[in-house]
């Protein structure tokens, strides 16, 4: 047989390869999507929760089509100890106005239906196969080989995901360094959509997103999160690595009593475990972006870093969809000049610039170092409790003025600390 | 209700047994298609037949199977409700081509009743994971039926029937027989065993089953496999793979190595008194249904297993 | 040598759903060729490289047969080409009417040397539908065939009975059914999945290839799954001496 050859190759069928292959291939390129796994979504995982943003300004009106669980309408926020919680809760038809609407997503379903729409729109899209290596001949990227078979085109476009090898064997990028990546886990809780939509006083359709701070994380930097899907809970955890052999407890453990725990425990109740997962999270923000192109090649999604990691919280992937059309435009101004260098390509850099992808990371830029404080994640959270306690336990024990009150366990952290760090986080937002 | 005219085809005499008090159950008259000689047709008659008839054995070149048409050309003009194929590999073939030559299907019965004059059976589908029952409406039903649907009836000397040898002119139907060669294979009956230990793929490579076989010495087991062991691999006999295609185990303690426990084989372990599984992935199907797992490579932890079971001899 | 090899989609057992009551459901299943059928394509490839020719596949099925993952992954295991019969009523067809509707595509299609089967289709597995079409086209027909040596207009093939190896010479056109250990199907590259994107398919009705209708033979009454015996699920994990001990302590129990 010939050798094949595309435009476009596109390693990686998650959001960011789907994207591109689809914007690509609606515009009659030849364009190839490898997806490893045995279908797209099948390895991956995400919290859940995809705003809507990216996605409508490629397909419109996208989320009536496509396998959305929930729409979002209520957020939550709880700040935890061992045993108590601080909600926050808002509950707004402006969560769900068009633009600024959100979602909860299954990865296995969303992804394959994005992989999909890939293939309708022209692209051969494959899973089950592993792009093993790339092709560099005289320092440009001319393909890939899988399974020992060579496949060329002008260009690949490496979207495959935040522990991206490819590029790494490669020599295009730096290895990522555990203090960069954060990991991810994730149990599924079946439960029917009627008790799901009780339980968090949700109308159909409508969904909540929950994210937790505190002793979920036992201390370490992270955070919890729970979503709502159709028919199940995504309850899950984000933990940094960096000293994550420092932690008294294992992951495992941490995830048992985080599903324990009394605010949680209740939600989740009954609920079918349907599924445990893990995964990693690029999370050093700003910083973990490196190589964006060169000659022959693009990387976007979270291959290249671009996600945000506000401890808590992970967005990705609306990032990742942006990026795949971004490399996908890129690539197409490319084919009308018919030059596919680095310099070529370099107009990827100047569309992520002007995107919302670089503007929010770099508003977040110090964001993580800010994060590796511990106090942020086990002295706040305790002294925030116990002020609530003051607050609302009442056991016949005289008054004292609140001012006083607070002031104990403000003091209990320093208050030196507080300003600092009160100071640091609001630079580094 | 019993039906009128039951036939039994087989051509395998151990199968008579069964199928005749199957046979007797079910229908007023029991016809019996044989291909050997009177001793074997007395014997039906004996278990249960009313009517054998005798197909002659073909020239060497010619297969038995050539007989199809003029066994549906028999089962037609005597008005058969029922014919029962024994299912070995060449009775299913006949049993196909019969069905086809009148016009029906050819079902692979676990269970076979009679209700309201309606023949109703049972077969397992979709791997073992669920069990049809089916009420047939054809004029002449064909079912190939194996060992142990059916009881043999106490076997009579004295009873009386006819024997009708039977020598259609046969083409060879385009298939010459060249040769045929004794496999060598080797005689277990797993269905029997108390203990078993099963081998999957699991185990990379043919010698690595001696850690498994030592296994099986220091409990008293017998051993067992999945199918792709015996017929991918072909590391061990047919005879020896568990499952829905393979034997039905009747074991106290069924021990699976680096099974993974689709839903083919568990039917085959389940009547199994215990379920013992070892897979070194936690998230095997075999784990859902044990009643004792360990969650380990075999290559690390059957070593130490074996080394504690011979310590504590 | 123009060789058919025919393969039918089935649900993935694994992903059938039962409900509290036995009653199955596949809303939620994946569909896939059946295991045993992917023998009879490799058997068809193995040949076709050694004597020439071509090789076609033939399913007869429900739409779901139009789905193209379904369409390329058939097509990725060395197909040449793929001729679907697509009607709903289909995924229900007993064995007389599946060889009945093959039996009326491969008319069609006209021109053949060999028709190959798998041991039994996964999901069924009456292992019958092989020998049912070679009655109905009127032509040799074989099944538990184990290796196939193609010679002139004839093939040489060998059949494993129980205790028996049959060697049996074969007049084409033929129908076989060959075993699952005849051959170890390869698993597709890259390339052949980008070729099969570009592998012809044609399509057909009932009414195109003027099958007529042929009454089931039978009622479905119930499919239910049988009932499980309660496990104690008492699953150990780790590597580690304390586990294996406890491992071999619950072990020991059991063989008392
Ligand atoms: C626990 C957790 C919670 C999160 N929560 C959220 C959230 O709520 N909201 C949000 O927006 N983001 C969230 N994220 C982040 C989000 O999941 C990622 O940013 C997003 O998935 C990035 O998409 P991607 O397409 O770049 O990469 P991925 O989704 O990782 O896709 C990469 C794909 O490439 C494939 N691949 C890799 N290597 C190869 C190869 N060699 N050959 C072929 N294929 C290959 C992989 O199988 C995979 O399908 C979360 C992440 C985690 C871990
Ligand atoms: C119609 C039909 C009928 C069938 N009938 C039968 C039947 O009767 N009997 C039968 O057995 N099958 C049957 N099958 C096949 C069945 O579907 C499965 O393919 C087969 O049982 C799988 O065999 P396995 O578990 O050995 O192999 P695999 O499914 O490949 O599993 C191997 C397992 O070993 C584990 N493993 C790998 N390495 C190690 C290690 N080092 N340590 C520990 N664990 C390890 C893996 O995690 C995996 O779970 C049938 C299929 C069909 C379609
Ligand atoms: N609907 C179908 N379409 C194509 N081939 C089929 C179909 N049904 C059965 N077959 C073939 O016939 C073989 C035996 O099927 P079965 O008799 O159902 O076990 C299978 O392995 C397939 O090769």
């Amino acid at each position: 047989m010939n050798e094949e050859r595309f435009d476009a190759i596109i390693v990686g069928g998650g959001l960011a390869g789907s994207t591109a292959a689809y914007v690509l291939a609606r515009e009659g390129l030849e364009v190839l999507l490898i997806e490893r796994g045995n279908y797209a979504g099948s390895k991956n995982m995400t919290g859940g929760r995809l705003y809507a943003h990216s996605l409508e300004k490629i397909i419109p009106n996208f989320a009536a089509e496509a396998p959305v669980e929930r729409r979002v309408v209520r957020e939550r926020i709880s700040m935890m100890t061992q045993n108590d919680a601080i909600t926050m809760d808002y509950h707004s038809p402006r969560l769900a106005e068009t633009g600024s609407d959100s979602y909860v997503v299954l990865r296995g379903k969303f992804d394959r239906w994005l992989f999909d729409k890939a293939e309708e729109a022209g692209a051969i899209a494959t899973a089950g196969i592993k792009a093993d290596q790339l092709i560099v001949e005289n320092n440009r990227v001319t393909g890939v080989i899988c399974g020992g078979e060579e496949m060329k085109a002008d260009v690949v476009i490496l979207a495959d995901g935040a522990n991206s090898l490819l590029a790494e064997k490669a020599g295009l990028r730096k290895r990522v360094q555990p203090s960069q990546v954060a990991v991810g886990v994730k149990e599924t809780y079946g439960l029917p959509a009627k008790v799901i939509e009780d339980r968090f006083g949700l109308s159909s359709d409508e969904g909540a997103a929950w994210l937790f701070a505190g002793s979920p994380s036992n201390g370490l930097v992270g955070g919890g999160f729970l979503y709502t899907n159709k028919e199940s809970l995504s309850l899950g955890l984000v933990l940094g690595l960096q000293h994550i052999g420092e932690s008294s407890k294992t992951i495992e453990d941490m995830m048992v009593d985080f599903a324990n725990h009394a605010e949680i425990a209740p939600f989740i109740k009954d609920g079918k475990l349907l599924e445990r997962s893990g995964h990693i999270v690029p999370e050093a923000g700003l910083s973990m972006v490196s190589t964006l192109y060169g000659d022959g090649f693009l990387i976007c999604g979270d291959a290249a870093g671009f996600c945000l990691n506000i401890g808590y919280m992970v967005r990705g992937m609306d990032l990742a969809i942006t990026s795949g059309e971004l490399a996908a435009k890129t690539v197409l101004e490319a084919k009308e000049k018919g030059d596919f260098s680095s310099a070529s390509l370099q107009s990827y850099k100047r569309m992520l610039d002007q995107s919302f992808i670089l503007k929010d990371l770099s508003v977040y830029k110090n964001f993580p170092a800010f994060m590796e404080n511990p106090r942020i994640f086990k002295q706040y959270p305790a002294m925030l409790s116990n002020i609530m306690a003051d607050l609302f336990v009442i056991d016949g024990t005289p008054a004292v003025p609140l001012r006083k009150k607070a002031m104990k366990h403000l003091k209990a952290v320093g208050l030196m600390n507080l300003a600092k760090d009160g100071l640091k986080g609001v630079k580094s937002v | 209700m019993t039906l009128n005219n039951v036939w039994i085809i087989t051509d395998n005499q151990n199968a008579v047994g069964e199928l005749c008090g199957g046979g007797r159950q079910l229908g007023a008259q029991v016809s019996v298609v044989l291909f050997g000689d009177q001793n074997q047709a007395k014997e039906a008659i004996a278990s249960g037949a009313d009517k054998v008839f005798l197909f002659e054995q073909p020239e060497n070149s010619v297969m038995i199977e050539a007989y199809s048409k003029s066994i549906a050309e028999l089962l037609r003009t005597e008005k058969a409700d029922l014919a029962m194929v024994y299912s070995s590999i060449r009775g299913k073939l006949m049993a196909g081509r019969i069905a086809a030559q009148l016009a029906t299907s050819a079902l692979a019965i676990s269970e076979l009743k009679v209700e309201d004059g309606r023949i109703i059976t049972r077969r397992m589908v979709y791997g073992g994971a669920a069990m049809r029952t089916e009420k047939t409406l054809s004029e002449t039903v064909v079912v190939t039926v194996g060992t142990g649907v059916f009881e043999a009836g106490p076997k009579d000397e004295t009873r009386q029937g006819t024997v009708t040898a039977v020598n259609p002119n046969v083409a060879s139907d385009g298939i010459r027989v060249l040769e045929t060669r004794p496999k060598q294979g080797e005689v277990v009956n797993l269905s029997a065993a108390k203990r078993v230990v099963g081998v999957g793929r699991g185990f990379s490579a043919k010698e690595d089953l001696k850690m498994a076989e030592e296994l099986a010495a220091l409990i008293g087991a017998e051993m067992g496999c999945s199918r792709p062991i015996a017929e991918g691999e072909k590391w061990m006999s047919k005879e020896r793979y568990i499952g829905v295609s393979g034997v039905f185990l009747k074991a106290d303690i069924y021990v699976s190595l680096g099974v993974s426990g689709q839903i083919q084989h568990m039917v085959g372990a389940n009547p199994s008194k215990t379920l013992v599984a070892i897979n070194k992935d936690k998230n095997a199907p075999v784990f859902k249904q044990a009643d004792i797992g360990l969650v380990g490579d075999i290559y690390h932890v059957l070593p130490q297993i074996i080394a504690k079971l011979k310590a504590q001899k | 040598m123009r060789v058919i090899s025919c393969c039918k989609a089935v649900p993935e057992e694994q992903d059938i759903v039962v409900a509290k009551d036995r009653q199955i459901s596949f809303e939620k299943a994946e569909w896939k060729f059946g295991q045993y059928d992917l023998n009879a394509v490799e058997a068809g490839k193995q040949l076709v490289e050694a004597a020439g020719g071509q090789l076609s596949g033939l399913c007869a099925g429900g739409n779901i047969l139009d789905n193209s993952k379904m369409k390329k992954d058939i097509l990725s295991r060395g197909l040449d080409d793929l001729y679907l019969v697509i009607d709903e009523s289909l995924e229900q067809a007993d064995t007389y009417q599946s060889a009945r509707v093959l039996e009326a595509a491969i008319k069609k299609i006209g021109d053949f040397d060999l028709v190959l089967c798998g041991a039994g289709s996964s999901d069924l597995y009456a292992q019958q539908v092989g020998n049912q079409l070679g009655e109905l086209l009127g032509i040799p027909v074989v099944n538990a065939v184990n290796r196939i040596m193609p010679q002139g207009d004839k093939v040489i093939v060998e059949r494993a009975l129980e205790n028996e190896i049959q060697v049996l010479e074969i007049t084409l056109p033929a129908v076989l059914s060959v075993t699952s250990e005849i051959n170890v199907p390869r698993i597709p590259g890259m390339k052949d999945i980008i070729a099969a994107n570009k592998k012809p398919v044609t399509k057909f009705t009932l009414s195109e290839i003027e099958v007529t209708n042929s009454l089931p033979s039978s009622t479905v009454l119930s499919t239910l799954a049988p009932e499980q015996a309660e496990r104690r699920l008492t699953i150990l994990e780790g590597e580690s001496e304390d586990i294996v001990d406890a491992f071999v302590k619950l072990l020991r129990a059991e063989l008392k």
